[in-house]
């Protein structure tokens, strides 16, 4: 059992939540396995970002439990988390090594040389450290997105959550994200990805398709892809082909 | 709780304020602009302002903070920041302990400058310690912030916060006894003035500047304003989201 339970990074378990009278999710149930990056994909309104929000302390849901770390209590485990989200969220007046500084801080690199490596580090892996100086206000969309994964990179969390975090980006640095993501689940690290593009889904080691707040899918890309019948399909066909079914338990 | 994340909050917000030029100007050279202008006006009647000079100060820490923490907590909200930080193992104490810091230094800053101002410039009687106006101005700054940051869960642009200020601002200039003592108010406006901080700030600079008193001759006005940042920071934190 406790073996078990290392192996789960988060344990979604029965939840219900909703935005005053707008359900979003009911008997929502979803495992986290450790070291691998999950990608759950969804139209819009699916409920992917309120998932995002749940995993992050940012929402609590109405009825069941979210557990991380095998705790209830999020906000203990809060170090341990990177958080990416969809909006930049970045401070536009600031510098680029001040704002990946202020979060590293806020992480709890409260020592100024740690601080200063884990800055020189991830902004290098981000492909920054020489606009180190530069502020946001003047980057393009694409590199303030870099900036924004380097806030949530710089404390090497154990559990990333990334909300699209490819869009705006040039196809090359989005090759170099996905590199970097894989050299990140092979050290045991998880990632929960949420995204709009087949392209980066197919980049995930697992996926979940999401309709209207239940999982209608979930499985390897390959898998989806084969479940279809259809030898040719692409992930775009296996998401078509699983909407239209409906949920799991429709299906069964 | 963690004073190293409460000073690093403070930090970025001096940063952030110092990159603005504008800002700056706002803070230390509008409130002179004005304390000039009302010197140029009761230039031949010194009495009037010895009574509205210690008031002024009070009223700019409470303006100018209540402006500036209004317009960059809506930033923090709109822009994600705020969420953001939420998601680290920040507390909420920490975030607003680490605005009324920075803001704090500001307030004492330009306190010093229009209490410098008031008393070569214009000449106004004054016989009290700094460091008691300080610690006015503290409690007057933690009130603002505040209710700065509860305003901005209502405003949804920085005009919006702008519009809070005939309504939260205004009244407490003209019923805390900045312009003519309470006591000259009718009775109702005097029983709303006791429930405004600013009459407390007001009272407690008076006292300091033109009367001389010492910590012992504000304690009552300190106690009131140490109540009101309680009622304050506990409706303000409410508003930040923390599960």
């Amino acid at each position: 059992m406790k073996d078990k339970s290392q192996n789960i990074v988060a344990n979604i378990d029965n939840i219900s939540f909703s935005y005053g009278k707008k359900l979003i999710f009911k008997s929502f149930s979803l495992i986290i396995p450790k070291g691998l990056s999950l990608g759950i994909l969804g139209g819009n309104g699916s409920g992917k970002t309120t998932l995002m929000k749940l995993l992050a302390n940012l929402e609590k849901p109405k009825s069941g439990s979210i557990k991380i770390f095998d705790t209830k209590s999020i906000s203990k485990v809060q170090s341990k988390i990177g958080y990416m989200p969809q909006q930049n969220s970045l401070y536009n007046d600031l510098s680029v090594f001040d704002n990946v500084d202020f979060f590293a801080s806020m992480y709890g690199i409260h020592d100024k040389k740690a601080r200063s490596k884990a800055i020189h580090t991830t902004l290098n892996t981000v492909g920054l450290w020489d606009r180190k100086k530069d502020p946001i206000s003047i980057l393009s969309g694409g590199m303030q997105r870099r900036v924004s994964l380097a806030c949530a990179l710089v404390h090497q969390p154990d559990f990333i959550l990334l909300d699209e975090p490819t869009v705006g980006l040039d196809p090359d640095v989005r090759i170099l994200f996905w590199d970097y993501f894989k050299k990140l689940t092979n050290k045991g690290t998880t990632l929960f990805i949420t995204s709009h593009t087949m392209d980066d889904a197919m980049h995930c080691d697992r996926l979940i398709f999401v309709k209207n707040g239940h999982i209608i899918a979930e499985d390897t890309p390959e898998k989806l892809m084969s479940a279809t019948g259809n030898p040719n399909a692409t992930l775009e066909d296996s998401f078509i082909y699983f909407n239209s079914k409906g949920s799991i338990n429709d299906s069964n | 709780m963690t004073l190293t994340r409460t000073l690093f909050i403070s930090k970025r917000i001096i940063k952030q304020i110092i990159k603005d030029p504008r800002s700056l100007v706002m803070i230390f050279i509008s409130p002179v602009v004005v304390m000039g202008l009302i010197g140029a006006n009761f230039n031949k009647n010194q009495a009037a302002l010895n009574f509205i000079a210690p008031a002024l100060i009070g009223t700019f820490v409470l303006f100018f903070t209540f402006i500036l923490t209004g317009i960059s907590f809506l930033r923090e909200r709109s822009e994600g920041t705020l969420d953001r930080l939420l998601t680290t193992p920040v507390k909420r104490a920490d975030i607003m302990l680490g605005y009324s810091l920075s803001f704090f230094l500001f307030a004492v800053i330009q306190s010093t400058i229009l209490l410098f101002f008031s008393i070569f410039v214009l000449d106004i009687t004054y016989e009290g310690q700094i460091w008691h106006i300080f610690l006015i101005v503290i409690l007057l700054t933690i009130v603002a912030v505040n209710l700065g940051v509860l305003v901005s869960t209502f405003a949804k642009n920085e005009f919006q916060v702008i519009q809070f200020i005939p309504l939260l601002l205004a009244p407490q200039i003209f019923l805390s006894g900045v312009i003519q003592p309470v006591g000259n108010l009718p009775d109702i406006l005097q029983k709303i003035s006791n429930l405004l901080p600013l009459t407390y700030g007001v009272k407690g600079l008076r006292s300091i500047m033109v009367e001389g008193s010492d910590i012992s001759g504000i304690i009552p006005e300190i106690s009131v304003l140490i109540g009101f940042t309680f009622v304050f920071i506990t409706l303000a934190t409410l508003t930040l989201k923390k599960i």
